[in-house]
């Protein structure tokens, strides 16, 4: 009895593992398609030059230098370009092409940023944010713009 | 109650002396459609930003709606909006009844799809077909799809990458103009394309 219950257990474990989506992780959320000056992906803690035509995953980070820039398009049809001296994580994005609804939260940690909001904030009211160390901005659509001064 | 005005004048002098932290403004909608809006929180209170150039900022942890010029914002913002790539464009095709041939009209509409497609450096392509309710489900699914797929080997034949082409059908599902079962609707034999 004990046993049976310990497998059905471990069985509903494996499965809500296996609803986890990891391979969600690895699924490209964004293409670079504009960049000028250094402008660089952090993935995993390893640093990479950004390339127009490079796919994003979520938890990436995208840094530009003193003289960067880069514009990049989301699977929603999210638009994100940044000036000089920005850093910005795609810390959460989830998208269901089929009804539009997901949730992004972008973690604005410095420079400045322009926004073309997409398919989630159309779709899913609330559901896109952006994190700032002072403040959470909460987009209801669809362009507006963020700086984080370097100090704070 | 003068200590009190002179406590509260005091911490407007402090935090007007903070460094900005954080600005936060829309800007207008690109190519139209209404005026977006954004909210921003810190914690304390939420400050909602519903007007073009409507501008709040965060100094000592705290955020306020402010006055900032539109010549400023764009000095702030010019490099950021300089990097904006091309926005996404959608695109509807009509086919010919129960076939993946498209209408004489939307023939021609397809170099539009063609053509925005070309001004891009890289690009995705999405195509999503359907059908009207006319036929059972397998039939309209397997038309739908075949649709999507049709509208693919037209742009690989005119050139562009198959692998930034993906192809999806509904089939009867989601329908563009709502009908009865059965109904023949010329609107709802489509493709539906994003090119981003």
């Amino acid at each position: 009895m004990k046993l049976g219950l310990a497998l059905w257990l471990a069985a509903g474990l494996l499965i809500a593992t296996a609803g986890i989506p990891r391979a969600e992780e690895a699924r490209p959320i964004a293409q670079i398609k504009k960049v000028t000056g250094q402008a660089t992906v952090l993935r995993s803690g390893e640093r990479r030059t950004a390339n127009v035509g490079d796919m994003l995953l979520v938890k990436d980070v995208i840094e530009t230098g003193p003289d960067g820039a880069i514009g990049i398009t989301f699977i929603d049809n999210t638009v994100f370009s940044a000036g000089p001296s920005s850093q910005i994580g795609l810390d959460e994005f989830q998208f269901d092409s089929n009804d539009f609804r997901g949730a992004m939260l972008a973690d604005m940690r410095q420079g400045t940023l322009a926004v073309v909001s997409g398919d989630i904030a159309r779709s899913t009211p609330g559901a896109m944010k952006v994190k700032t160390p002072t403040a959470v901005l909460g987009v209801r659509g669809t362009t507006f713009a963020v700086q984080v001064s370097g100090n704070h | 109650m003068m200590r009190r005005t002179i406590l509260a004048l005091a911490s407007m002098v402090l935090v007007a002396g903070c460094a900005r932290q954080a600005l936060f403004v829309v800007l207008p909608n690109a190519e139209g459609g209404g005026t977006g809006a954004i909210t921003v929180d810190d914690g304390k209170t939420v400050t909602t930003l519903d007007q073009p150039y409507a501008t709040a900022e965060s100094r000592a942890g705290s955020s306020a709606p402010v006055e900032e010029s539109r010549a400023e914002i764009n000095a702030i913002f010019g490099s950021a909006i300089a990097a904006q790539p091309i926005l996404p464009h959608h695109f509807r095709l009509y086919f010919i009844l129960g076939s993946d041939e498209l209408t004489p009209e939307s023939k021609i509409a397809y170099r539009a799809v063609f053509d925005d497609t070309k001004q891009r450096t890289v690009y995705q392509i999405e195509v999503i077909g359907f059908t009207d309710t006319l036929g059972d489900l397998s039939y309209n699914q397997a038309l739908s799809l075949a649709r999507a797929a049709a509208i693919r080997e037209t742009l690989v034949r005119d050139g562009l990458d198959r692998q930034a082409i993906s192809i999806a059908g509904r089939g009867k599902r989601d329908l563009l103009v709502p009908t009865a079962d059965q109904a023949p609707e010329p609107r709802n034999r489509r493709v539906e394309i994003t090119v981003r």
